[in-house]
């Protein structure tokens, strides 16, 4: 552009042949400190399907807090996606809840980190892993769904879509 | 089958295309392609990102006010299908189109309207500032060669003849 900024690049790479001996370990490692924001970082790992062993929140009022996938249903090879079924085990539940501590129950993941593509070619993700609770034949046990719901379920549980507040 | 806008860039974003990410509050947000959802990622405001519509719109580099963009609204009531009305909306989106690019072009030709007299002052004054840079203070007294002849005006003094006139 303009010669000064052209005069003080030469000036800089000449300088930057000093500095980097001196000052490169110092400035690497300034750098590896603002790379790392912790939330950044848990938002930016390596996501993956609803598979044995994940830990989900529960979306719904049946009295559990979270629970961890132990078996996938109906997915894909890899893992449960948005709509597929799963088998959990609750970890952590309410107090006089309908469903307690160390219960096997069935869940629908309503709520997936992983980017799921829609039938359009577009995709979707969510914040969290979320699942809401039902019997074998696929009724909710809960009466309230907390959160948004994709429309992924409009096939095979209008019910929860029904009950859901918001549908994505 | 609607167009939304991309929540970082503010580009259109066709069917099929982008990601969204759906927040624990419902909010949706949409992105045209990985750029913007990386941009987004890293937190950054699309305000303080130059590439972005919003930045462009703050800092007045686009034409912000328009009766055109009144057109291209969000319209949650579904319009009847009227043949009539398809054909000549289909027509009023050329003319509509071309007065928009029209106007722009008018706001950029306004607001590009004192730049040349500006970089012209910027660039004799840095020339007047830094000349030492590419040429050393002294040099020019030292060397005689270097310095340009001075021009000298000659006067010409057009002596009138008068020569006979032949007859």
């Amino acid at each position: 552009m303009s010669f000064t900024s052209r005069c003080s690049r030469v000036g800089r790479s000449l300088l930057g042949a000093v500095n980097t001996s001196t000052f490169g370990i110092l400035r690497a490692s300034h750098d590896a400190v603002a790379g790392s924001n912790f939330s950044n970082v848990l938002f930016q790992q390596q996501r993956t399907f609803i598979q044995m062993r994940t830990n989900l929140k529960v979306a719904d009022n049946s009295g559990a807090k979270k629970v961890m996938c132990i078996q996938v249903l109906k997915g894909r090879k890899k893992g449960a996606v948005l709509g597929d079924m799963i088998v959990a085990s609750v970890k952590e539940a309410f107090p006089r809840g309908k469903v307690k501590k160390g219960e096997v129950v069935y869940g629908i993941v309503v709520r997936a980190a992983m980017k799921h593509g829609r039938c359009d070619g577009s995709e979707i993700m969510f914040d969290e892993n979320a699942v809401v609770l039902v019997n074998k034949q696929g009724e909710p046990i809960g009466t309230r769904i907390s959160g948004p719901v994709p429309y992924e379920l409009r096939r095979k549980h209008v019910k929860i879509l029904s009950l859901a507040d918001s549908i994505v | 089958m609607r167009l939304e806008k991309c929540w970082f860039c503010s580009s259109t974003i066709y069917p099929g295309h982008g990601i969204q990410f759906v927040r624990n509050d419902s909010k949706i947000f949409r992105f045209c392609r990985s750029k913007c959802h990386k941009n987004y990622k890293m937190k950054r405001n699309p305000r303080k990102v130059k590439w972005t519509k919003a930045y462009r719109r703050l800092h007045g580099k686009d034409m912000t006010q328009d009766a055109t963009f009144e057109f291209e609204r969000k319209r949650n009531r579904p319009e009847r299908y009227d043949r009539n009305v398809t054909e000549n909306t289909l027509k009023a989106i050329k003319t509509i189109t071309k007065v928009r690019a029209d106007r722009s072009d008018a706001h950029h030709k306004k607001r590009m309207s004192g730049k040349k007299s500006i970089a012209l002052k910027e660039s004799l004054k840095e020339l007047d500032q830094s000349i030492h840079l590419i040429r050393a203070p002294g040099a020019v007294e030292l060397d005689p060669s270097k310095i340009a002849p001075k021009k000298i005006k000659v006067t010409i003094q057009q002596t009138q003849e008068t020569a006979p006139m032949e007859e």
